[in-house]
């Protein structure tokens, strides 16, 4: 039944991935040309990637509390769809870039502190295979992705505390504008990539399960 | 449309190759935005299937021992 229900939402992100491809045919933007569409992917990943940190981070300080490990697993799942998301933010930014800039990179506050961002959430991933003893990972990891959370401020508002030239924020105060037609698009873009943010952490929340089964019948078979 | 045809010969040339830049930056874009989400997903796949693998294989030798 779990599996039907994710099978189905998933479904419906991809649906709404394929219909927002179709909508996006027809807007033009006159400075940027087309390429200015991949906002329409570049954006809401970086939000599905964000609000999987602050997930993260959450389910961290509930698991150093509660000590239960069903927060460490809800934890290394959004970290390692998170960590998907945000590597795909970077490369799709990149490539925007180097059209409406004339370079892949550039080291302003925006792309670095994201790039640290995605070194830190990588560097929680590694740490979590260097450590063999569960209670003791969890607790490490836990404190790191706590850590690694103080990051995520500094992603969002760097282009509102520094001038960079990564673009000024258009939906949020900013400079930047973004017409009202193209706003419904955008709005399903969100939804659907934040639903194949959801169902990817529900089956990677899964594999944790089936990793603490694992462990057990490790334990059990050392014991006989 | 009046505006175009005020145009020369080697500005549309150079508008279409703004357009064609454009299209295939588009394209590396979107390609690897759907790469990245196929390639994980293929990862998720299998990862499950080599976990469900070993849980049968431990299960099986639990059995054997007991």
């Amino acid at each position: 039944m779990r599996d039907k229900i994710l099978i189905l939402i998933g479904a419906v992100a991809f649906g709404l991935l394929f219909k927002d491809l179709i909508a996006m045919k027809g807007f033009t933007e006159s400075n940027q040309g087309v390429i200015f569409k991949i906002i329409f992917f570049h954006v809401p990943m970086a939000i599905t990637a964000l609000a999987c940190a602050l997930v993260a981070f959450l389910a961290s300080i509930a698991f150093l509390v509660t000590k239960n490990f069903k927060f460490d697993a809800t934890a290394v799942a959004v970290t390692e769809v998170g960590l998907a998301f945000l590597a795909g933010n970077l490369i799709t930014g990149s490539i925007w870039g180097r059209v409406a800039w004339g370079i892949w990179w550039t080291w302003d506050a925006r792309l670095t502190s994201a790039l640290v961002c995605w070194l830190l959430y990588a560097g929680y991933l590694m740490l979590r295979r260097a450590i063999e003893e569960p209670t003791q990972r969890a607790t490490f990891a836990a404190v790191f992705s706590i850590f690694a959370f103080i990051d995520v401020p500094i992603v969002i508002f760097s282009i509102k505390w520094w001038r960079t030239q990564h673009p000024a924020p258009v939906f949020w105060g900013g400079t930047g504008s973004f017409p009202a037609e193209w706003y419904p698009t955008f709005g399903w873009q969100m939804l659907a990539i934040l639903l194949l943010g959801v169902v990817l952490t529900c089956v990677r929340l899964r594999q944790e399960e089936f990793q603490r089964e694992i462990d057990s019948l490790r334990r059990m078979a050392h014991a006989l | 449309m009046y505006a175009l045809l005020l145009q020369s010969a080697e500005d549309v040339t150079r508008e279409i190759a703004r357009l064609q830049h454009g299209y295939e930056f588009l394209s590396y874009g979107l390609i690897v935005a759907w790469l990245i989400l196929v390639v994980y997903v293929l990862m998720m796949v299998g990862r499950e299937r080599k976990l469900k693998r070993e849980i049968a294989g431990l299960k099986a030798m639990l059995e054997e021992k007991r």
